[in-house]
């Protein structure tokens, strides 16, 4: 590297007042103007964070949420060149320093993540579609997964309640999240843990309903039979609608 | 290469890219792109990535290679962008003289390097490894700032010193000209007059917002004014035709407003260049 250390030595304080706010005293600079570049690289950054956490936002507060936006910045060194990628980092930043409990916020992991898996589905580089057809039964032939979907766990159920409201509500909840083909749209989908299994089975070993229903039954705790057939149907009929099923896989 | 010369473009921005691509409210002949904003992305951004390369001649604006900063380039966001721009038939990639990132932490805007022999002579090697790896020259943006910091040689003698060693284009900022000559007062005209007008690859126009009396800050958030249009005016009689780009980050209400402002500009250059396509 060609720079002095003492040109270094500047650089990196100028860096250090716009991301931390406290000042101090910078050589050769024009008085009362540094202050702008701290409030124009904060507002950035802060605006970023308000656009990819507006539930967050309303459920902590305002003056709670510039805390913690003003503690991730000063002290996360984001790493992303890309910005629409920094409200990611702002959640590892907080689950990994366990801010939820610190602050009485059991929920703000999941809230966090509930709320970046709708800007990461959106964005995500589009992953190859299966070859398929709209012909076929569901039962016996093997089915067409819509490739841009994640399933996330949640301690608190933040989809379905306020926030502090499912703070008492801890339990093991899933979400399935998927972006339709089409449009492009993000879709959420609450789905009970036996509806979670059943579909991580088709997705993980792509075989046809009919080989894993026994295993189905099993983990509902109901009989193998037109009960279950039913709801079979209108659970992957439900999917097929929504275009997370796409289809019957061409063999 | 197609000829973009005279032609006037605008940044496309998401909030009003249906209207630039699905519609005739703004007529840009070309497009520019922030790469960051748009690069390894699928769903309905990569859609509106792909028909807008089908439809306009793109340029790429980047703002996260952080030339003058102390740490080392980012070979792997390099790399991708390098993707970026092969995939996307950019035809001029530019970046700001400037450092976003510190101590290892990105800050999303644009600080002043220090006007200093040392930082020109870093400058210079970054660039000449950045345009080497990327196989097309960079176009290095003036940069507005709002303080000096720890400088030990001028603005203008610092930008032409980093543009000729380092052999690559010049992205001419006449807005920024323009706060830089108000914010330290100088003459813009001559700043213009002594750049190596020759490299200019392409001329960035915009709005600003005066915060204070004597200092005003480059937003690109409200409309040109008329001392910039003059400007303007003045700086493409002493050079050759080069694209001219529009640049709009938010107040997108009025779109007749922006439109209007590409005809101004286009009237300009019908005015005193003689180009060699069909403005609209």
């Amino acid at each position: 590297m060609q720079l002095r250390e003492e040109t270094e030595r500047i650089q990196n304080l100028l860096g250090d007042y716009c991301r931390t706010g406290e000042e101090q005293p910078i050589p050769g600079v024009t008085p009362g103007r540094v202050k702008h570049y701290r409030r124009l690289v904060y507002n950035v950054v802060r605006g970023n964070m308000d656009t990819a956490y507006p539930i967050t936002l309303a459920a902590l507060g305002e003056e709670r949420w510039e805390e913690l936006v003003q503690e991730f910045f000063a002290n996360g060194l984001p790493q992303t060149p890309q910005i629409w990628k920094l409200p990611y980092e702002f959640y590892q930043y907080h689950a990994g320093h366990e801010t939820g409990t610190r602050i009485g916020k059991p929920y703000l992991e999941d809230l966090l993540y509930f709320e970046w898996i709708e800007i990461e589905i959106h964005t995500m580089p589009d992953r190859p579609y299966p070859q398929f057809t709209s012909d076929g039964n569901i039962f016996v032939d093997r089915l067409a997964i819509n490739p841009d979907y994640e399933i996330i766990r949640m301690d608190y159920p933040v989809h379905l309640h306020r926030a502090d409201d499912a703070i008492p509500l801890k339990g093991d909840y899933f979400v399935l999240v998927f972006r339709a083909p089409e449009t492009g749209h993000v879709h959420f989908l609450n789905l009970s843990a036996v509806n979670t299994y059943i579909f991580s089975r088709l997705v993980e070993e792509g075989l046809p309903l009919n080989d894993i229903k026994g295993d189905i039954a099993r983990a509902a705790g109901v009989e193998s039979g037109k009960y279950l057939d039913d709801a079979l149907s209108t659970f992957i009929g439900d999917l097929i609608k929504k275009k997370l099923i796409l289809g019957f896989l061409k063999e | 290469m197609e000829n973009m010369e005279g032609m006037v473009g605008i940044g496309l921005r998401r909030d009003i890219s249906d209207e630039i691509i699905e519609s005739s409210v703004l007529t840009p002949d070309f497009l520019e792109f922030a790469p960051e904003n748009w690069m390894g992305i699928g769903g309905y951004w990569n859609r509106i990535t792909k028909r807008a390369v089908e439809k306009f001649p793109v340029t790429c604006h980047g703002l996260s290679l952080s030339l003058g900063s102390p740490e080392d380039l980012d070979w792997d966001f390099i790399k991708e962008l390098k993707v970026f721009l092969d995939e996307n038939q950019v035809k001029i990639f530019s970046e700001h003289l400037s450092y976003t990132k510190s101590r290892n932490a990105h800050l999303y805007d644009l600080l002043p390097i220090p006007f200093r022999q040392d930082a020109v002579d870093h400058v210079v090697d970054r660039i000449r490894q950045v345009q080497d790896f990327l196989e097309r020259p960079l176009a290095i943006e003036n940069v507005s700032y709002y303080t000096p910091v720890a400088a030990e040689m001028s603005e203008i003698d610092f930008v032409t010193e980093i543009v000729e060693r380092a052999n690559c284009k010049l992205l001419l900022d006449v807005n920024n000209v323009y706060v830089n000559a108000f914010n330290h007062k100088y003459d813009a005209r001559e700043y213009i007059g002594k750049l190596p007008l020759d490299r200019v690859a392409y001329i960035h126009m915009a709005g600003h917002e005066q915060v204070e009396p004597d200092l005003i800050i480059d937003t690109h958030g409200q409309p040109i004014i008329d001392p910039v249009y003059e400007l303007f005016e003045w700086t493409i009689q002493q050079m050759k035709p080069v694209p001219v780009l529009l640049e709009r980050d938010y107040n997108f209400e009025e779109l007749d407003q922006i439109q209007s402002e590409l005809m101004n500009l286009k009237g300009l250059i019908k005015k005193h260049w003689k180009v060699s396509y069909a403005t609209s």
